[in-house]
């Protein structure tokens, strides 16, 4: 399981049978070495000098070997960037990372890629458009690239399990034994499990502040194509839109309300050019594919009274009260209508709000 | 010579017999008290002197020896002050024993003579074992509660004395210082003041019909106080037995209570989000006071700021809540005094007070950490839910008014007299294994409780609080079959759901 990249490893492990990966990562395990010095670093000498030389900081790892013996042990595949498994999407990237460490198949990014971003916190109509693109892409075999985050990123991934298609690749901003959030443990495994997960950082390291941007990136530039689905005026995902245009990526912003706060910053993206997903199905377009069979013609809304309390939410969250005020039935009028519209799958339910949702 | 005088003592909220022996000899002169007195049981020596020498009797210079029968029994309080002087008099011979066969004694003694009240009258005089009770002239109220004794008041120990030695007649009973209080609910807050909120209303209807624990969500100025407080109004007023109940808590604690009628009107408590554990069970050292939940007992335990209250706190509620009763032990002794009240709570969707996410502007921590605050047993124990909002300023300045108190009332006490019927103290207590035969399932309501189950909106522990609420909706419309699918419809949309969304 060792990298080939450079010096091939012979013999026992000793410091200096090291091949170049065991190097890079111990480089970037030091506290303070961060992508671009790491970059400065290699674009002079190799990584074992690299290493040689940014050892003596403080908080760097003491025993190199066992710190490489960690990782091969843990499946983490590292990849630096003369190996032969590096990612051809990022071989000519603006900013390429110059360790990449992986579990799973790095063969998902042989495929058509999309980025799909967006908020952590999203409204229902965000993370309803989230999971249809994660399942309409996953159905068509598309890869989606995404930061397994709270929100919009964990709502695609899971729209692309339901699938059953794939393969997801989800590209995080802490070591792969970090999980980030806790609550997405199960997240994290079955994206290495049934595709690829990627990291800048080894093992161990916490999330910062700026390991955020940095991946966000890379998420751009794995994608062919990067969808930012809700986005308020300030966000980490119009920073991965930011990097995705200066690569020339195509980009899509879906529209929100312009009521919402949730949808401010996609809404600013589209006035400033990027391009509107008005379909699911657009971006599939983008890609030069057809829709899959089974194209998703609109259903129908229903009319008479769950008519009137759909109409009523609009496309925010309510309480039943505001339900009542804006539809203008009787509260036993409204409590028939929610039944009927919940149990046809045009409105969910959720401490003590209502959504609308799209059936299927 | 020795005197045997019957009175009482308090300990929690009942009263224990006690007979006050009072035994004089020659000997060194001094005046002991034996049979376990507290502090203040203990100062009685003094004031008693005080108070007979100066009533115009002889305080004798001999050995006395005051004996609190049963001698295990810890007596706390001064309430026994004045069944020590009659013994002492009694006992001195300077007022015969016969005179005052028969009665029993309570009161605290001033050292002028004067008579005052104690707390807990109410179950002092219901312990008596006697006919005639002599209490002092401002407890005439509560001491009438019973109403199995013929009761004296008096207000100096002189006027108790009297009468026994045939020097003058019994006073008369005190005349009420102004007219009773009405009876019946006192009407201050009126449903109709609430403009809109029909959801709110609805749920503050279900809750009192049927006694189901009502969770107010909403952001600060939505109203849900106002809401609150309106409660007491629509639960039907006390009946006797509960009436004199809660008559006796109110005494225990040291509320006055007023002469004339027993007030009906169920009691509304709402301890500030700052009490402590004990204020709100009961307890403290020694004299095991009732607590807030004993309090409310009949009546509404309105937390407000629930997310406010320390989780000691909170969860020292689960007992209650369970059982209508709560248990205090401590070293000394133990008493279980009635919690069987309707919990209200209200308190913010999360911790800034907003919520959806236009307007909530916590972190993912801030929210999570909230929730936990609440989450498990206690929540789970709220029948209903509803989220208030803040009224538009339409419709503070134009709003229609509502429904009244009045007419709310009305269909609450039919409602409930409907579930008397059925054998069941309030549909919310209706017990597991009688769900099937009260509350049944129709072949249309399966059908909608089914979706909502399948669909995710009902958990199988929210499946039964379900029948019960849609059972006291059909109540509150007057039909006696099973609940119908109108009425499941209803419940579901007014039931308890997680706090905030994860």
């Amino acid at each position: 399981m060792s990298g080939s990249g450079g010096r091939s490893a012979v013999g026992p492990l000793g410091a200096a049978a090291l091949p170049d990966e065991a190097y890079l990562v111990g480089v970037a395990s030091i506290p303070g070495v961060g992508p671009a010095t790491i970059r400065a670093e290699l674009a002079e000498r190799s990584p074992e000098e690299a290493w040689t030389r940014l050892r003596a900081r403080p908080g760097s790892p003491v025993d190199l070997a066992a710190l490489w013996t960690r990782h091969l042990e843990a499946g983490v595949l590292v990849v630096g960037r003369g190996h032969a498994a590096y990612p051809a999407a990022l071989r000519d990237d603006l900013e390429p990372p110059e360790v990449l460490f992986c579990r799973g198949d790095l063969g998902a990014l042989d495929r058509r890629r999309v980025g799909v971003v967006g908020t952590r916190r999203g409204s229902r109509y965000g993370l309803d458009v989230a999971t249809q693109l994660g399942e309409r892409l996953g159905a068509a075999g598309v890869a989606v690239v995404s930061g397994l985050a709270l929100g919009v990123d964990g709502a695609v991934h899971r729209g692309l399990f339901r699938s059953g298609g794939g393969p997801p690749v989800g590209v995080v901003g802490s070591g792969l034994d970090v999980v980030y959030p806790g609550g997405h443990r199960d997240l994290w495994r079955r994206v290495g499990e049934e595709g690829l997960l990627l990291s800048e950082m080894p093992l161990g390291v916490r999330p910062t502040r700026w390991s955020f941007p940095a991946r966000n990136r890379i998420i751009a530039g794995l994608s062919e194509v990067v969808v930012v689905v809700e986005s308020a005026q300030k966000g980490g995902s119009l920073y991965t839109a930011d990097e995705a245009l200066a690569r020339d990526r195509p980009l899509f912003a879906v529209p929100g309300p312009i009521t919402s706060k949730a949808a401010k910053g996609t809404n600013r993206l589209i006035a400033d050019g990027a391009m509107p997903l008005c379909a699911v199905d657009d971006v599939l377009l983008a890609l030069g594919l057809s829709s899959p069979t089974g194209s998703s013609a609109p259903i129908p809304e229903p009319g008479g009274p769950p008519g009137r309390v759909l109409d009523a939410c609009a496309h925010e969250s309510v309480t039943l009260q505001t339900l009542v005020d804006r539809s203008g039935l009787t509260l036993p009028e409204v409590a028939g209508a929610i039944d009927e519209l919940c149990r046809t799958g045009w409105l969910a339910e959720s401490a003590g709000r209502y959504e609308r949702t799209t059936p299927r | 010579m020795l005197a045997s005088i019957t009175s009482a003592c308090l300990l929690g909220i009942d009263g224990h017999a006690v007979r006050v022996e009072v035994h004089i000899t020659s000997g060194l002169p001094g005046f002991t008290i034996v049979g376990l007195p507290d502090a203040a049981c203990r100062e009685a020596r003094d004031r008693v002197r005080a108070a007979v020498t100066n009533s115009g009797f002889d305080f004798p210079n001999r050995k006395i020896t005051v004996n609190l029968a049963p001698s295990s029994l810890r007596k706390a309080g001064s309430g026994l002050d004045l069944a020590m002087a009659v013994g002492v008099m009694v006992a001195s011979e300077q007022v015969p024993g016969a005179g005052i066969d028969g009665m029993a004694f309570f009161g605290e003694l001033g050292l002028d003579g004067s008579l005052r009240p104690v707390r807990g009258m109410v179950s002092l005089v219901d312990a008596s074992p006697v006919d005639i009770v002599v209490v002092p002239a401002a407890a005439y109220a509560e001491a009438t509660v019973y109403g199995r004794h013929e009761v004296r008041g008096a207000r100096r120990l002189v006027a108790v004395v009297e009468a026994p030695r045939g020097d003058e007649p019994w006073p008369d009973p005190p005349e009420p210082a102004e007219p009773a209080p009405p009876v019946g609910p006192v009407v201050v807050r009126d449903l109709a003041d609430v403009r809109g909120q029909a959801a709110a209303r609805s749920a503050l209807e279900v809750a009192a019909a049927g006694g189901h624990h009502l969770l107010m969500v909403g952001p600060p100025g939505a109203g849900k106080t106002m809401l609150a407080s309106r409660l007491p109004g629509l639960l039907p007023p006390l009946g006797i037995d509960e009436a004199v109940a809660v008559a006796r808590i109110r005494s225990a604690v040291g509320e006055p209570l007023g002469v004339g009628e027993l007030t009906t009107t169920p009691p509304f408590r709402a301890p500030h989000h700052t009490a402590s554990p004990v204020a709100l069970t009961g307890g403290g050292s020694g004299l095991l006071r009732p607590g807030e939940v004993s309090r409310a007992s009949h009546g509404v335990l309105f937390l407000d700021e629930m997310g406010e209250f320390a989780p000691a706190v909170l969860d020292a509620l689960r007992q209650p809540l369970e059982d209508g009763v709560i248990r205090i032990t401590r070293a000394q002794a133990a008493a279980t005094f009635p919690a069987q009240f309707l919990l209200v709570g209200a308190m913010n969707p999360c911790p800034c007070g907003e919520a959806g996410p236009d307007g909530c502007t916590c972190s993912d921590g801030e929210r999570s950490r909230y929730r936990r605050r609440l989450s498990g047993p206690l929540v789970d124990r709220f029948d209903l839910r509803v989220d208030v909002q803040r009224p538009t300023p339409d419709e503070l300045l134009r709003g229609e008014p509502g429904e009244s108190t009045a007419e709310v009332a009305a269909r609450v006490r039919e409602a409930r007299q409907r579930a008397a019927a059925r054998g069941v103290a309030c549909n919310a207590r209706i017990p597991r294994r009688r769900l099937d035969e009260l509350c049944p399932v129709t072949p249309e309501t399966e059908l909608v409780l089914e979706g909502a189950l399948a669909g995710g909106r009902l958990s199988a522990r929210g499946l039964d609080r379900v029948r019960r609420v849609s059972r006291t909706l059909a109540d509150l419309q007057g039909h006696d079959g099973p609940a119908g699918v109108e009425h499941v419809r209803m419940a579901l949309i007014l039931r308890a759901q997680p706090l905030v969304a994860a």
